[in-house]
């Protein structure tokens, strides 16, 4: 049967999902409506190789225009302002209707805003999309000493890439350790030394207490007094949602769209992906919501495969990583629901990796070391993870023991 | 086929099976697994992003990037799993006196 199918939002997730629905539909319309009038690219190149001049803009995007052609894709670029569930149609701001017979909604997620005085509002950088990463480049490439505020992973990895271009980097966060939100504190101390060995200056536990402009240079004060001169803020704090559109509807809303392990919503024919939902995860058997690249990808697939009529579960192990300096930092799993750590590894050289069990099986890990040295075992973990393996201890904490002699085949 | 072309590797012993040693040659670097039916070898570095794939997971005939985690088939070198999508140049291998050779072109 040929039907309409919207994809809402055109990023990683929609561009994903619009592939696979292709790959198990050949007759119905798929048509992207994306807010940037860019073809869907990759975002973590943006604060690392990017920055960094080791990407240019062309080696971001996805595939090639040509690519969705012959898939026969459609991709327009039109912000959307009201949706009407009912009767099934999207009104963008330039008065165009659009009805689907499906539709899903990846409209990825915004970052947190500073609470600042209306004068200062144009003077702190935020990086999600490509138009801010350009911005940001050019800017700082004739400033010198540049405060971050948020020790994240954006964050932290603008750090790293503006101290690799010889910048005098300062990173700001509220927390008592960086990347807290998810990353346990071992592995973040791991991190913060290497920032430090490189010259960055990093400053926990503290809180900004005002932002003043000083002839086009701006001074922050802390709140423990410190005074702290910049000539340049970029502020990572966080992100939330894109769900403004859907706040007086009755799609079911809770820290994102919610959905089931099938990407389905409260609404009939309506799907949702990506950073944007908040999905039931049969295997740690409650809701969450995840900003990765692996999980927008994923999520993107099996909302497509389900759009398309092919019921499939979502049980992907959600994994992440950041790149800072030469290191490589990888979580898998859930690392909040322990009763036990093990670690692997002292060296950073070689690797070091935090797994987190329960009952004896792992439910997360993550691991940081030089490029490449940890990513098999994370890869091991995520399966040993999946498959709910009662795991040899005595294993995983010897780095001299190779972690796939516990796979069961 | 010239002689010349086969470029001795190491000893066959030289790799667990399952696994994979790295191997550069002159300005190249590749990959050289042991599967359980034999020797394979492929470019070490992935097609995705700049990454070498002597430390990625060998697994059923796939090799999996420690970075990104896309994922090839090691025998046909095709790119199986996104984020991968450009697929892997394969090499062949031969065996010969206990020592593995691949024939770069």
């Amino acid at each position: 049967m040929k039907n309409n199918i919207t994809i809402l939002g055109g990023g990683q997730a929609g561009i994903y999902a619009a592939r696979e629905i292709r790959k198990n539909d050949t007759e119905s319309n798929i048509k992207i409506l994306g807010e940037e009038n860019l073809l869907p690219y990759e975002r973590p190149p943006l604060s690392k190789d990017f920055l960094l001049d080791k990407k240019k803009e062309e080696d971001l995007y996805f595939h090639s225009s040509d690519v969705l052609k012959n898939e026969n894709i459609e991709f327009e670029n039109i912000s959307i302002n009201k949706v009407d569930f009912e009767n099934k149609k999207l009104f963008a701001k330039n008065d165009n209707v659009y009805s689907y017979d499906s539709l899903l909604i990846s409209t990825g997620s915004e970052n947190k805003k500073l609470t600042l005085d209306n004068n200062l509002k144009n003077d702190i950088y935020y990086l999600r999309n490509l138009e801010e990463a350009k911005k940001i480049k050019e800017i700082v490439s004739n400033k010198n000493k540049i405060t971050i505020i948020g020790g994240g992973f954006i964050g932290l990895e603008i750090a790293s890439s503006l101290s690799q271009l010889q910048k005098k980097v300062i990173v700001i966060e509220i927390g008592s350790q960086l990347m807290g939100r998810i990353i346990p504190k071992q592995i973040a101390d791991l991190v913060q030394n290497t920032h430090i060995e490189h010259g960055n200056e990093i400053i926990l536990n503290k809180q900004i207490e005002k932002i003043t402009k000083k002839n086009g240079d701006y001074e922050i004060l802390l709140n423990d007094n410190t005074l702290i001169e910049t000539d340049f803020i970029i502020a990572g704090i966080g992100s939330t949602p894109t769900v403004k559109l859907f706040e007086n509807t009755n799609l079911k809303l809770d820290n994102g769209i919610v959905t089931n392990q099938f990407c389905e919503t409260s609404i009939k024919d309506v799907f949702a992906a990506g950073d944007v939902s908040n999905f039931y995860h049969p295997f740690y058997e409650r809701n969450m919501r995840l900003e990765s690249y692996q999980h927008a990808q994923n999520h993107g697939i099996c909302a497509g495969k389900n759009i398309a009529g092919v019921k499939t579960e979502y049980t992907s192990i959600p994994w992440m990583w950041s790149d800072q300096f030469n290191l490589n930092l990888q979580l898998t799993g859930i690392c909040d629901e322990y009763d036990e750590i093990i670690e692997r590894g002292n060296d950073i050289n070689n690797g070091v990796i935090y797994f987190f069990l329960k009952n004896n099986k792992i439910r997360g890990a993550c691991g940081v070391g030089i490029i490449g040295k940890v990513g098999r075992d994370i890869r091991i973990t995520s399966k040993l993870t999946e498959k709910d393996t009662i795991v040899d201890k005595q294993i995983l904490s010897d780095q001299n023991l190779k972690l796939n002699k516990l796979i069961q085949k | 086929m010239s002689e010349e072309n086969w470029i001795e590797v190491g000893s066959t012993d030289s790799i667990e099976e399952e696994d994979l040693i790295r191997f550069d040659h002159q300005d190249k670097t590749f990959c050289v697994y042991k599967l359980t039916d034999g020797f394979y070898a492929t470019d070490g570095i992935c097609t995705h992003e700049a990454v070498h794939l002597e430390d990625g997971l060998v697994m059923d005939d796939e090799i999996e990037c420690p970075m990104h985690q896309g994922i090839f088939n090691i025998k046909s070198g095709e790119a199986l799993s996104p984020p991968a999508c450009e697929d892997l140049k394969t090499y062949p291998v031969k065996v010969d006196n206990d020592k593995i050779f691949i024939k770069i072109d």
